[in-house]
């Protein structure tokens, strides 16, 4: 039983909405972090092991990314979403490798329509070039507010879609076992790959290689003691 | 109760980035949170207000999280009536250091380190909890930083560069990056077994030889391609071998 109703799925676009504004907008407060963003949505559905699953392979690939400046980066946290749509009460270890693909490419698709909020908010901003040159509180208000309305409109479409895509891949089915566990295996291994360039970077920074082979022994002790 | 600029100005902060564009980066975010600490001026020097709000909203880009240093001290020195080419020189002068200061302790220090400290304590079974940890403790931290950063500026005008450097903050950075060195390290055993839990075990290792393989390729192709879709096109080619032998 999950909560693929209208009011869970209508709860989950208001969800992603939220996440999406809080990637770089408002309020930044790592809602929009995949693990966060999957969990929740899971809860919202009634599944929450589909969401930390989903997640937390999407939060691998989020350790890769730099949110720096002008960069361009997904929105995994919103990407969660529709990876979390698609499993939901369904086996996790058939449905993940699938999860996994369309998440990513809802991540992908995602990087394009930031680029074209912050071209939107560089149009207004030139058009009022001459009432901020002159100091017009109202006008800065304005243009902040309009960023913020833009971004949020933004979240708004890209959670539909990412929910409307898991809906639409649902009457597919689970995969064969013959090709769940090779894309189980592929998205994983494609997810720690993405760690592990994370991990390298950290690396760099500093000379923190000891503390990077540190932690991996720490994480192997912790699995051979459990 | 009416809030204190010094509040407004603080739950500003948190939505510095929101109108963040090619032209003026963080410029009009900047303008919009220094509003409140520029009320005074407004009744007392109109003229000065205006141009206090329209250098405000020039170019700026620094992190965030430790913006609020530059308009506590920009809004200081607005009030005290400074030069404003010394205001410009004073932002100019803040994007460096607070930029990589800030993108090393946030970017590269404590959201790795949580994000991964989440990511272990769900494959230990924490369930739902680590996110909310890791929320909670993002959130608390970064309050607290925030706060501080803004206090700073306020506090000390033009001499908050130095007074950054002779803080915690130095300290911090490097304290935060071994903790993410540490906690990512920790994150790669950890997540594959949790995230291969049904896969048999041999097939666990292959999987974790997949990904040191992919991890070598992706280097390769930096640049053209990045791990979302280097791993998309690993998975077409499961699906594409499996639609070729069924």
């Amino acid at each position: 039983m999950t909560g693929l109703d209208p009011v869970g799925l209508g709860a989950l676009v208001v969800w992603g909405a939220i996440v999406g504004l809080d990637l770089a907008s408002w309020p930044q407060l790592m809602l929009s972090r995949p693990l966060v963003a999957g969990s929740i949505a899971g809860l919202l559905v009634g599944d929450i092991a589909a969401g930390l699953a989903v997640g937390g392979v999407l939060e691998l690939f989020a350790l890769d990314v730099l949110p720096i400046g002008a960069t361009q980066y997904p929105d995994f946290g919103v990407a969660a979403l529709t990876g979390v749509v698609l499993a939901a009460g369904r086996p996790v270890p058939a449905m993940l490798g699938m999860a996994t693909g369309l998440a990513l490419v809802i991540a992908i698709l995602s990087g394009p329509l930031i680029e074209r909020v912050r071209r939107a908010n560089a149009r207004a901003a030139s058009g009022a070039a001459a009432a901020l040159a002159e100091g017009n509180a109202h006008v800065v208000s304005a243009l902040h507010l309009g960023g913020l309305r833009r971004d949020l409109i933004r979240s708004i479409v890209l959670s539909l879609v990412a929910v409307v895509a898991g809906l639409a891949l649902r009457p597919l089915g689970l995969p064969p076992g013959r090709l769940a566990l090779p894309l189980l295996l592929v998205a994983v291994a494609g997810a720690l790959a993405a760690a592990i360039r994370g991990a390298v970077r950290s690396s760099s920074q500093g000379g923190r290689f000891a503390w990077v082979a540190a932690g991996f022994a720490a994480g192997v002790l912790v699995l051979l003691w459990r | 109760m009416a809030l204190t600029a010094r509040t407004r100005t603080l739950l500003r902060l948190t939505a510095f980035q929101g109108s963040w564009n090619y032209e003026r980066m963080q410029g009009i975010g900047m303008a919009w949170a220094s509003l409140p600490l520029l009320e005074p001026l407004e009744a007392a020097d109109p003229v000065r207000h205006r141009e206090a709000v329209a250098r405000a909203a020039h170019f700026f880009n620094a992190n965030p999280f430790l913006a609020g240093a530059a308009v506590g001290a920009a809004a200081r020195e607005e009030l005290a009536g400074a030069p404003g080419e010394r205001i410009e020189r004073l932002r100019t002068a803040l994007c460096g250091p607070l930029g990589a200061l800030g993108d090393q302790l946030f970017w590269l220090g404590t959201v790795p380190a949580l994000a991964a400290a989440g990511l272990i304590a769900a494959a230990l079974g924490a369930g739902w909890w680590a996110a909310v940890g890791v929320v909670v403790a993002h959130t608390i931290f970064r309050a607290r930083v925030g706060s501080w950063a803004l206090g700073l500026g306020l506090a000390e005008g033009t001499a908050v560069g130095t007074a950054i450097q002779a803080s915690w903050l130095p300290r911090g950075v490097e304290w935060s990056g071994r903790l993410a060195a540490v906690l990512v390290g920790m994150v790669i055993p950890v997540a594959a077994w949790w995230l291969l839990g049904s896969a048999p075990g041999s097939r666990r290792w292959l999987a974790v030889a997949l990904a040191l393989v992919l991890y070598r390729l992706s280097r390769r192709v930096r640049g053209r391609l990045s791990a979302p879709e280097f791993t998309l096109i690993a998975l077409a080619l499961v699906f594409l071998w499996h639609w070729s032998t069924t």
